[in-house]
């Protein structure tokens, strides 16, 4: 038995749910890791994951904060702490906000996680391996003023975080899922969000892992009548970032806004995957994704927008831009559209291409090096993303992504 | 101080076709001359060789400012030795904001603020439209405004104006005029207005005007040339393509 199977089954013996984390375990058996030959799996690198070697942890290992997540908690109302998949602490009481672990081995979508996420092995990995969930609630009509941040802090090994958002008929709050630590490990997240009628939630999930990182990541929201979930994904760490990210729009009037942003640099690979999935009438979503490569990195953008039928007067939109900034970058971008309904309104646009050479040839000629050209440039590029943001949080967060974008080079053919 | 901008045979090809076949001129500090000629003669071409836009080819010749020449520098050095063009149709730049711009151009950004605020009022552009992506969302008589208060702000040694007076209206037009004819007096500078109009002329008074036709200069005279221009047309100077 290899290092991997040995210590998921010690866990699992260990759980109070061990017979369904067994069952997950056994789905994810039978059904093993997916090959390249997989569309859905074509881009990434499996082969390399060697997931044998990475042990599944009894207990959270000791971590210290980076400057970054101890600013980003010092904006925060409430901060949850995860480390290695386990809730080490639920943070100071804000009222109309509780924090629960969660055991049961539930999805938000009223059925269990096996029924829901069984054709995802690495959502079935998360199912039996993950110590619980965090489940952060907040009741109907309350507007929870300042962020809450969940932590999510990885050390070596495998870890499983799960996240459960639950927001209330009518309230409001904005939440950060950021991912830090991480080096030579693999971290498999499944986040999940309710929001219920006329509910706002403004997530940001930061993922700032390890260069060495595996991170495989799915997400899922479920949004009800006249209810807004507003999204901004922003990937920068990892080997291997996979992120996919669903939205069902499960109530007349129910809205998403989807912005995701990545940057790679050396060997990355940055896998996106969007599906919005619009089942009532009147329901809009806004995609845009913005990313740039540089070195011999790469990005994969793959969207669906599927409408049912009887979703009348849906407006979906998918807008996905890539730039290259070396030649030996590479960007795909995949937009699909699946429609069962006719009354609808549907766009997408996609580009892939290096910074344009008479943007800059503007810039220098008013004496501007080509290094701050570039520099400007792609600062442009992403700025519409990172502006987004809530307001207590953009400044930060954009400090941060601009530190990092100014260590990538850009390499013109 | 005292600047000689000198244009020594130059030949420029653009998408494979010879456009400037020879062209030579010289200018000095403080001096506004203008280029004339009809659409097709080279006019933009010069401008946009000068600065080292990718899309033009030097075949020949040499650019000198106080004898050093241009021509071999990327176009970030041209500037910085002085030279700075002013078009017609202005990049935007979504995300970056004219401040940002200005201070990694080399402007003091302790000053640079009033600085801009002053030359915006001196041009009559909104402050507010400061604030803005560099020529995002402003009308086409914005940007010629908002260039100028780069203009102002970098002090170039010599300013290369790429038909400004298109798409400005009077008013704009005067405000533009009385903007250059200060900076002439200001910090000396060099002014070389390309353009098919003489309206602007009218304001700038230049002291040469260059009539262009073929990539070569035909003609140089005083202002009276443009007066002769706006009477007979550039048939009279018109030389047959080579």
């Amino acid at each position: 038995m290899n290092a991997f199977a040995e210590s998921a089954s010690t866990f699992i013996a260990d759980q109070p749910d061990a017979a369904a984390r067994r069952q997950a375990w056994s789905v994810f058996e039978s059904t093993g890791l997916p090959t390249t030959s997989d569309e859905v799996w074509r881009y990434a690198p499996l082969g390399d994951l060697g997931l044998e070697r990475f042990e599944v942890p009894i207990a959270p290992a000791p971590t210290s904060d980076s400057a970054f997540a101890t600013q980003l908690s010092e904006r925060a109302g409430l901060v949850v702490r995860v480390v290695d998949g386990f809730c080490v602490s639920t943070g100071e009481l804000v009222d109309g906000v509780s924090v629960e672990i969660d055991e049961s081995n539930e999805s938000l979508a009223g059925e269990s996680l096996l029924r829901r996420y069984e054709s995802d092995t690495f959502a079935m990995l998360n199912a039996a391996l993950a110590p619980s969930a965090t489940v952060i609630r907040v009741a109907a009509g309350v507007n929870v003023a300042e962020p809450v941040i969940v932590l999510n802090e990885s050390t070596a090994g495998a870890s499983f975080p799960r996240t459960q958002i639950v927001v209330g008929r009518g309230a409001s709050v904005t939440i950060v899922e950021y991912f830090e630590g991480g080096a030579d490990a693999l971290v498999v997240p499944v986040s999940e969000y309710r929001l219920d009628d006329n509910a706002s939630l403004r997530l940001i999930t930061y993922q700032r892992l390890d260069a060495s990182a595996w991170h495989i990541a799915r997400t899922t929201g479920f949004i009800a009548r006249d209810a807004r979930l507003h999204q901004a994904i922003v990937g920068l760490g990892a080997h291997y970032d996979r992120s996919r990210n669903d939205a069902e729009l499960l109530g007349a009037g129910a809205s998403n806004e989807l912005r995701t942003t990545f940057l790679g640099s050396g060997d990355q690979i940055h896998d996106f995957r969007t599906r919005q999935y619009h089942v009532a009438p009147r329901t809009t979503s806004t995609l845009l994704s913005k990313g740039a490569v540089a070195d011999h990195s790469r990005s994969v953008y793959t969207g669906l927008i599927e409408i049912e039928k009887g979703a009348k007067r849906t407006d979906a939109r998918q807008t996905n831009h890539n730039l290259l900034l070396s030649p030996t970058a590479h960007a795909d971008s995949v937009p699909n559209l699946d429609i069962r309904e006719n009354d609808v309104m549907c766009a997408h646009a996609s580009s892939v291409g290096p910074l344009d050479e008479l943007q800059r040839w503007y810039l220098e000629s008013r004496g501007v090096s080509r290094e701050d050209a570039q520099r400007l440039l792609i600062q442009g590029f992403f700025y519409e993303m990172l502006s987004a943001l809530p307001s207590e949080l953009a400044g930060l967060v954009e400090s941060d992504v601009t530190s990092v974008l100014a260590s990538v080079a850009v390499v013109t053919s | 101080m005292s600047s000689t901008l000198k244009i020594e045979g130059l030949r420029v090809e653009v998408a494979g076709k010879e456009v400037l076949k020879g062209l030579s001129l010289t200018m000095h500090s403080g001096e506004v001359h203008a280029i004339m000629g009809p659409n097709g003669s080279g006019k933009s071409t010069l401008a946009h060789a000068l600065t080292g836009h990718p899309g033009y080819r030097v075949l020949e010749g040499s650019v000198t400012i106080d004898d050093v020449e241009l021509l071999t520098m990327s176009p970030t050095e041209r500037a910085r030795e002085g030279l700075m063009l002013v078009l017609q149709q202005p990049f935007e730049i979504p995300g970056v904001r004219s401040f940002d711009l200005l201070v990694a151009a080399g402007a003091d950004p302790a000053t640079l603020r009033s600085r801009m605020l002053d030359e915006a009022r001196r041009i009559e552009l909104a402050p507010e439209l400061l604030d803005r992506f560099v020529n995002v969302d402003l009308s086409g008589g914005e940007r010629k405004r908002a260039e100028m208060v780069q203009l102002g702000v970098l002090r170039p040694k010599f300013a290369l104006l790429d038909e400004i007076d298109s798409g400005l209206d009077v008013d704009a037009l005067d405000v533009v005029a009385q903007r250059l004819v200060a900076a002439t007096t200001e910090w000396n500078c060099g002014v070389l207005a390309i353009t098919h109009f003489r309206r602007l002329l009218l304001q700038l008074t230049p002291t040469m005007i260059h009539v262009v036709s073929d990539g070569r200069i035909v003609a140089t005279g005083g202002p009276e040339l443009a007066v002769t221009l706006e009477r007979d047309g550039y048939d009279i100077f018109r030389t047959t393509p080579t």
